[in-house]
């Protein structure tokens, strides 16, 4: 025979219990529907619990003087099949058979999962769809270059660059740096020997930073320094071997001038004047003091002009002036003795001309048909690879080599 | 012997009308019988003429407490339920709120929202106010989640000189429970850190303070250590006790049981953003409930609203990002 | 019941006041020296002031609305609070911060209306219950004034109605002036007299002719003896026509010309100023001192209204809270 439940009702808005204050029923009494058979009292009232059909109690289980939550069970009736028809009453089974259905999204299963195995108390429909959505980083799956306000902030406080958080792996979301992977890099930095950076090298370390965002190309070419040499033995007083470089760099570059020439969204915009650079080595750091219109005055006129500059280079009396409007710049590596290198451009300029160390080679000539000692060195170009391509930045590094076999023209 | 949090709120009442003369109590059927959740019960037998029983006239209602407290009372009004408030919202915002700044006298009021959600409510006894009258220059909102605050915060509504809107969540009434009423407290105004963490914070108030604890507990299980906000005041709003968790955190979510378009969380989530961008390491996620009329089936209902695993949810979002 | 000359002398120097003052702010207004709108109360100064003068300032309280001047004037409102206002004076009681007819003074019993009709009467309600639980209510009156369009909303009803179940001493004056704005009585309400509505709230009801000065002051002061002795509320309807628009901003075009031309189209103040020298409570010639008087008085609250400063946006107190928060938890 079918047994129904006798439940706590309701009985109010916020009423989440009620004492039963008397049975009316005992085992084996029968009852009808609608009959008061609990009295129970609320904070608000006292009320009685009734029967929904017919039927004969089977089990009590309310206590007097017992408090029970909203949905408790205070006993069971048994009631005929007519009866339950009749009533529409839920029933132990009915009631089993309606417990809450699960979701039709199978893919779930894994995250419900969690949910189950939590062992919380706490009724759970795992039919609950949050309605946050995803939060997708802004990048792809292998970008890890997108920096969160806080990494910024955090970035800018350490006065750190992406540059200088390409070492961490980022734990976050398509492998973003997270702001604790950020902090535990700077704890396992904290281990390693330091010594703070002084103001030229951040300055050179700034410059070299921007400039490095462009698809920057070196190219070289091998040229003989004899004739140049000789032509300096013969002047007084005697320009440096950078300044023949600037000279023709100057010259060669007034032919061509796109080729220093600077993109800047959808325009590349020329050179005005042809002011080169060059590079002085200094205690910790680079200055490039610039040389003007250096295709407009001889070797002999911009002497005093260059030596004075490289002179206050080297004092770091330099002025804000005298280092800008430069368009590109000429780099002696070779008094270091180095014979080869991949120069960087300043972050204003697209061009740099670099000249390594000279050695003495022996080189075949047609004239005497015997090889004769020459001095040679390596010529490097590097350029901005947007601007000019490698065949264009050839001609003007073949033009600037030319130039120097003919001394006396510079 | 424990306290519950509509206990807090009867005991709240008698305190005041028992220390402050000005003090009385309007609203439907609280006199003898107690109130609809027996928030006054007993307090007309003790104070004759102090609590008076009043015609469905909500607007009237509130149109006479501004008129008293331009008399110099401080009256508690009891909404049956906040949802009904809607029918005193020109009194409220209009007459309460402008009073001070248009005429230079405050209008000490208080006004007692029963709020929130309970299952089988339904539409219409199960709404949540607190932001709509925030929105209006010239009042207080405060939402009480714990019982000590529920006691102290209603003092002290009453004790403000200006109007306050007191949202007692209902589904706190008798669920919340404390062994005392604490001695101390903060003052309106003032957030409260309700558990403590260094993962995420979650900014939220009432009811859903609870909802999020527990939903904090359940990801400790997983190493994340949830830092839990409880506003108890939504306007004022505390944003500094907000902006120092998040700086703690870097992450944020703002949790409420109110719709979804606008409201406390939005504002919240708004202000974090304007002064403490800087902090954030993802964005600034909101949970509220979903943006239909509060259904009346518990099964509805609970998915109306958000619970502990749709805060764990967004939780994960959050902290996965 | 007849009102006294000293009260009819005194409540027709409040409806001149109102209307010499009301004619000057017609006046700025067309001028363009008032911003926002100018809302007059011609045509209701009988009632109006017959309702300002059987109150007692201290004792009583007076929610005025939009066409009550003249109650303002005999409740004992002075005139610059009235030309501060309209012109914006920071000096004034609003401080710039609400204008017109949006102003009052709560702490002398004369609260500051609201634009939302009906509000008003709970409001009253609220200060009679207050001096009831103060124990200062015996022989006080609260009243209100409303115009017919407010008989329809929500607030008036639960208002009276609640007035009435708190037994409350008060006094609300239905102007019927047969215009909501536009929106003629016919489109307002379906009863015959609104005065029947008191019959449903349990309350006292008057009907009077609001042209009729004398008739105005003997049932006003009738329902205010009435309300001061314990009676409960009472409601007056005061029959008789806005002459004018809604504001000055308004022709009042669709006005009928039989209303104007008919009985409540006759002007209130000159019924009064005959009822007055034919019934010999005052001369034809202090009539016109009066007028003299006062037409000085108000040219002199509007000459220092407009010397006076306006409010300052860079030293106004944002603030629509009394509390300052954070509070200070030491």
């Amino acid at each position: 025979m079918p047994i129904v439940p006798i439940l706590m009702p309701q009985l109010g808005e916020s009423i989440a219990e009620a004492t039963v204050i008397r049975l009316d029923i005992a085992l084996g009494d029968s009852v009808k529907t609608d009959q008061e058979i609990i009295e129970v009292e609320t904070n608000k009232a006292v009320m009685g619990v009734t029967t929904l059909c017919d039927g004969v109690v089977s089990e009590i289980r309310a206590v007097e003087g017992v408090s029970y939550s909203v949905g408790s069970l205070l006993g069971f009736l048994e009631v005929t099949e007519e009866e339950v028809t009749r009533t529409g009453v839920d029933t132990t089974e009915s009631l089993e058979a309606k417990k809450d259905p699960q979701p039709d999204q199978k893919n779930d299963e894994e995250e419900n999962l969690h949910f189950a195995l939590d062992g919380d108390s706490y009724e759970e429909d795992p039919s609950i769809i949050p309605s946050v959505k995803g939060l997708p980083v802004p990048t792809g799956v292998m970008g890890a270059h997108y920096i969160s306000p806080r990494m910024r902030a955090r970035m800018n406080d350490m006065g750190l660059r992406e540059a200088d958080i390409s070492a961490i792996v980022g734990t976050g979301a398509g492998g973003r740096v997270t702001v604790e992977d950020l902090e535990r890099f700077l704890d396992y930095l904290d281990e390693w020997p330091s010594v703070a950076a002084s103001p030229m090298r951040m300055a050179v370390a700034d410059a070299m930073r921007r400039s490095w965002t462009r698809p920057l190309a070196t190219v070289g070419l091998p040229v003989l320094l004899d004739r140049a040499l000789d032509h300096r033995r013969s002047q007084n007083p005697k320009p440096g071997l950078t300044l023949y470089l600037l000279r023709a760099l100057a010259l060669a570059l007034a032919e061509q001038p796109m080729t220093a020439g600077y993109l800047i969204g959808e325009k590349v915009v020329h050179p005005r004047s042809f002011d080169i650079g060059v590079a002085v080595q200094v205690e910790d750091g680079v200055v490039v003091p610039t040389v003007r219109k250096v295709d407009q005055k001889s070797l002999s006129e911009l002497v005093a002009d260059y030596d004075d500059l490289v002179d206050r280079a080297r004092r770091r009396r330099l002025t804000e002036e005298d280092s800008s409007g430069g368009i590109a710049t000429v780099t002696n590596f070779g008094t270091f003795g180095l014979t080869t290198g991949t120069p960087i451009p300043l972050p204003n300029e697209t061009l740099i001309l670099g000249i390594g160390a000279g050695k003495k080679k022996p080189v075949w000539s047609d004239q005497v048909e015997a090889f004769l000692p020459a001095t040679e060195a390596q010529l490097l170009l590097t350029f901005d690879h947007r601007v000019v391509d490698g065949g264009g930045a050839g001609v003007l590094l073949k033009r600037v080599a030319a130039l120097l076999q003919q001394p006396e023209s510079l | 012997m424990s306290v519950t949090y509509i206990d807090a709120i009867r005991e709240a009442q008698e305190t005041l009308l028992r220390e402050d003369e000005r003090v009385f109590l309007y609203g439907q059927d609280i006199s003898s019988f107690g109130g609809a959740f027996k928030a006054t019960k007993g307090l007309a037998e003790a104070f004759p003429n102090r609590v008076f029983d009043c015609p469905i006239s909500e607007d009237a209602m509130i149109g006479l407490a501004v008129g008293s407290a331009i008399e110099g009372m401080r009256p508690i009004i009891e909404m049956q339920f906040a949802d009904f408030s809607s029918i005193a919202f020109n009194q409220i915002v209009n007459q309460a709120a402008t009073h001070f700044y248009r005429t230079g006298m405050p209008i000490p009021i208080t006004v007692r929202l029963p709020s929130g959600g309970t299952p089988g409510s339904g539409p219409f006894h199960s709404q949540s106010m607190e932001g709509i009258y925030a929105q209006y220059p010239g009042l207080v909102v405060v939402t009480p989640a714990t019982v000590s605050d529920a006691y102290h915060m209603l003092i002290d509504s009453v004790k403000l000189d200006d109007p306050v809107l007191y949202c007692e969540h209902k589904f706190l009434y008798r669920w919340l429970k404390s062994k005392k009423i604490n001695g101390d407290y903060l003052p309106i105004g003032q957030a409260r850190i309700a558990r403590p963490g260094k993962h995420a914070t979650v900014v939220t108030y009432s009811a859903m303070v609870h909802e999020a604890v527990r939903a904090a507990d359940r990801l400790q299980a997983d190493g994340y250590e949830i830092e839990v906000v409880d506003l108890r005041s939504v306007k004022p709003l505390d944003l500094d006790t907000v902006l120092a968790s998040v700086a703690r955190t870097g992450r944020l979510l703002a949790l409420g049981e109110a719709f979804p378009w606008g409201g406390v969380t939005a504002e919240v989530v708004a202000k974090v953003t304007e002064e403490g961008f800087h902090l954030l390491d993802a964005p600034p996620q909101r949970l509220n409930a979903r943006d239909t009329p509060v259904p009346y089936h518990p099964k509805l209902w609970a998915a109306h609203r958000p619970t502990p695993e749709s805060i764990c949810e967004a939780l994960r979002k959050l902290l996965s990002f | 019941m007849t009102a006294d000359g000293e009260f009819l002398r005194s409540a027709f120097q409040a409806m001149l006041k109102a209307r010499i003052l009301e004619n000057k702010l017609s006046s700025l207004y067309k001028a363009g020296k008032i911003v926002g709108g100018v809302y007059l109360g011609r045509g209701q100064e009988a009632i109006s002031a017959s309702l300002g003068t059987s109150l007692i300032q201290g004792k009583d309280c007076f929610a005025p609305l939009i066409r009550d001047q003249a109650g303002r004037t005999a409740f004992g409102e002075p005139l610059i609070d009235c030309t501060r206002t309209y012109l914006g004076s920071v000096e004034g009681p609003m401080k710039g911060r609400d204008g017109n007819i949006h102003r009052g003074r709560p702490e002398m019993g004369m609260p500051a209306m609201i634009s939302h009709l009906g509000a008003q009467v709970p409001l009253i309600a609220g200060m009679l219950f207050a001096k009831r639980l103060k124990g200062t209510l015996a022989g006080c009156v609260g009243a209100t004034s409303v115009g017919d369009g407010a008989t329809s909303t929500g607030a008036f009803h639960e208002g009276l109605n609640l007035a009435a179940v708190e037994k409350l001493p008060m006094v609300v004056v239905v102007a019927n002036n047969q215009f909501a704005y536009s929106t003629p009585n016919s489109r307002q309400f379906a009863c015959a007299d609104l005065v029947e509505r008191a019959k449903g709230y349990g309350i006292g009801g008057f009907s009077v002719d609001g042209t009729d000065f004398m008739a105005c002051a003997s049932v006003v002061g009738e329902a205010v003896r009435l309300a001061r002795e314990g009676g409960g509320p009472q409601m007056i309807v005061a029959h008789l026509l806005r002459l004018g628009g809604h504001g000055e901003h308004d022709d009042g075009s669709y006005v009928p010309e039989a209303a104007r031309s008919g009985h409540y189209g006759r002007d209130c103040i000159e019924v009064a100023m005959r009822q007055l020298v034919e019934n010999g409570f005052a001369t034809a010639d202090e009539i016109l001192a009066w007028q003299d008087e006062t037409a000085e008085d108000v040219q002199k609250a509007v000459a220092q209204a407009q010397q006076e400063p306006s409010p300052d946006p860079y030293r106004e107190n944002w603030t629509a809270l009394s509390t300052e928060f954070p509070i200070s938890t030491t």
